[in-house]
């Protein structure tokens, strides 16, 4: 793709379907996605900024949209670091059962997200396998029985479980890459092996890390069927923002709806704007690698 | 340094970690993955068969569950062909012609990644919900979308929109424009030449994409909770037949339905780890490079 100071808008070439191929997809790219996203964004700038903002400003949705990005947060940075754990196991370590392991990082994308949402909660619930567990341990140590279903806690599991795979699947391929001869560079020049690490490949895999990172998070934000099993939904307390929509759209509330769709949608992408600019600012410090 | 350091260097590779640490690394991945992965599989089918084989049967027997698990076939067999043409066509277009606006093409692609499939079904609401103009007369002429078939297929659409696409993208990027050049001055027709020369090509990558897009499209819950009205018997899909079974203290139902889209999610596995070991040089450049 040789790019020419001013090339036409769409060059001469004498490849077949044109027509064909463009309309096919520019038709469903504007039924599908873009005429949807255009109507909630008209449905919002008709109701106007400050009716939203009315919205908005209460603390209800406050507290939906604090819990949702800060456990979004959490359990991304969770991902994260057992993310680039997993991937270099997978990647550098030869044990029996690797493959069988390396296919189970992928269920999260496979498994149906409702399907999540009743596993997670028949293990944590009270009742349930790991719950007894949690509320024994508690019992014994503090004399009141740990809840985790239910709680803040299980919808940091349900969202660490969907955002599994992002940073495992991103750093993986990288870590296969890199050069064995800069490791052993390194440590010919004295370096510890932690250090190798530290300063030779971490630098390496990091963009691929925040990447996954990113992935995790915007996932984990918008997530809502492994959630609302695992939250119990209690407002202020386990409500997550997708399932104040829910509630204002079964109020008939399209307005109401509209605006904390809308102020989801504002919040991830300065949210991904952030991350892209950190990616940005790294690879400057540490060179294009 | 003493004689019992140096020994230990000398047998260990400089490129490798201490045998404990190994071993320390390896436990944690897998200790993660059978807490995080393999504990809700398991609990799927425990739960699913905790009154016996019968008792499950019966449960996927009932007009639910039946006309759940139709609905949820109807729905793939008619977005995930669909999803593929729009992948072909938007890849043949993106790889085959040069034009301005291509990287914000691919952006607006990915865009369904970074919504919350609640604010997706929100989406459809507002652009085609019976109390809109364009829905209004669609429903006054017999063909409502929203809380519908068509509503459902086009959210299902919209949160797989990018699979088939992303996949074929970088293939066809790879395998550039050549093949297809010789075809043409060779006297192919344009169809002759997707048929006999780029499909061979693509024809795992896309077997690939289908494969992802069918999972997330047979187990989408979010969006489709949205628009579909969850009208029991009409548009009620499995997912969405799944937590009204929940909701109803109808466990056994309930995971029964689950265990048939876990096995299903397995068998997407097992297809898509043999394509990768077989086919991996024909798969899209993301994994691998």
């Amino acid at each position: 793709m040789a790019s020419t100071p001013r090339k036409p808008l769409i060059q001469r070439s004498p490849m077949p379907g044109l027509g064909l191929s463009m309309g096919i997809t520019i038709a469903m790219l504007s039924i599908v996605v873009l005429i949807p996203i255009g109507a909630l964004l008209t449905r919002g700038a008709l109701f106007g900024p400050e009716n939203m903002w009315g919205v908005i400003n209460r603390d209800r949705v406050w507290a939906a949209l604090y819990l949702s990005f800060r456990l979004s947060f959490l359990a991304a940075v969770f991902n994260l670091v057992f993310g680039v754990l997993l991937a270099w196991v997978l990647a550098r370590y030869r044990f029996p059962g690797r493959r069988l392991l390396d296919a189970a990082v992928d269920l999260p994308f496979a498994l149906p997200t409702a399907v999540a949402g009743i596993a997670l909660t028949a293990l944590y619930a009270p009742n349930g396998l790991f719950g007894q567990y949690a509320r024994d341990i508690g019992l014994a140590l503090t004399g009141t029985g740990w809840k985790i279903a239910y709680t803040q806690w299980g919808i940091f599991i349900a969202l660490v479980f969907v955002g599994l795979p992002f940073v495992t699947r991103t750093v993986q391929p990288v870590i296969e890459e890199v050069e064995r001869e800069v490791e052993e560079a390194s440590a010919t020049l004295g370096a510890s092996r932690l250090y190798t690490l530290r300063r030779v490949i971490w630098p390496t895999l990091a963009p691929a890390a925040l990447t996954g990172f990113a992935l995790a998070l915007a996932r984990a934000v918008g997530e809502y069927g492994s959630v609302i099993f695992i939250a119990g939904n209690i407002p202020m307390r386990t409500e997550i923002a997708p399932l104040l929509i829910v509630i204002q759209l079964e109020e008939f509330n399209y307005d109401g709806a509209a605006a904390i769709g809308i102020a989801m949608l504002v919040i991830s992408f300065v949210a991904l704007l952030a991350i892209n600019l950190i990616h940005i600012w790294s690879r400057r410090r540490i060179g294009n690698v | 340094m003493s004689d019992t350091t140096l020994s230990r260097i000398r047998f260990r590779s400089a490129t490798d970690e201490r045998l404990w640490v190994k071993v320390v690394l390896i436990a944690i991945a897998v200790f993660g993955i059978v807490i995080l992965v393999f504990a809700p599989l398991i609990v799927v089918f425990a739960e699913a068969l905790a009154r016996g084989w019968q008792a499950a049967l019966n449960a996927l027997g009932t007009r639910d569950a039946q006309s759940a698990i139709r609905l949820t076939l109807l729905i793939a067999a008619i977005s995930v062909p669909l999803t593929a043409v729009f992948g072909i066509a938007a890849a043949w277009f993106i790889t085959k012609f040069d034009f301005r606006g291509k990287a914000f093409l691919i952006t607006l692609i990915d865009l369904p990644f970074s919504i919350s499939p609640v604010v997706a079904g929100l989406c459809f609401v507002l652009a085609f919900g019976a109390n809109t103009a364009v829905g209004g007369w669609l429903v006054a002429h017999g063909f409502p979308i929203v809380f519908a078939l068509p509503g459902i297929v086009m959210a299902t659409m919209f949160v797989t929109f990018p699979f088939v696409a992303r996949e074929l993208i970088p293939v066809m990027v790879e395998q550039g424009r050549a093949e297809e050049e010789a075809a043409l001055t060779l006297g192919a027709s344009g169809w002759r030449v997707f048929f006999t020369v780029t499909l061979p090509n693509i024809r795992w990558a896309l077997l690939y994409g289908v494969l992802l897009c069918n999972a997330r499209a047979m187990g989408e819950f979010g969006a489709v909770a949205v628009v579909s009205g969850k009208i029991r018997g009409q548009t009620a899909t499995m997912p969405i037949t799944i937590e009204m079974m929940y909701n109803e203290y109808l466990s056994v139902a309930a995971f029964s339905l689950a265990a048939v889209l876990t096995a299903l999610a397995l068998l997407t596995l097992l297809l898509k780890t043999l394509l990768e070991l077989r086919f991996a040089d024909q798969l899209a450049a993301t994994r691998r490079h």
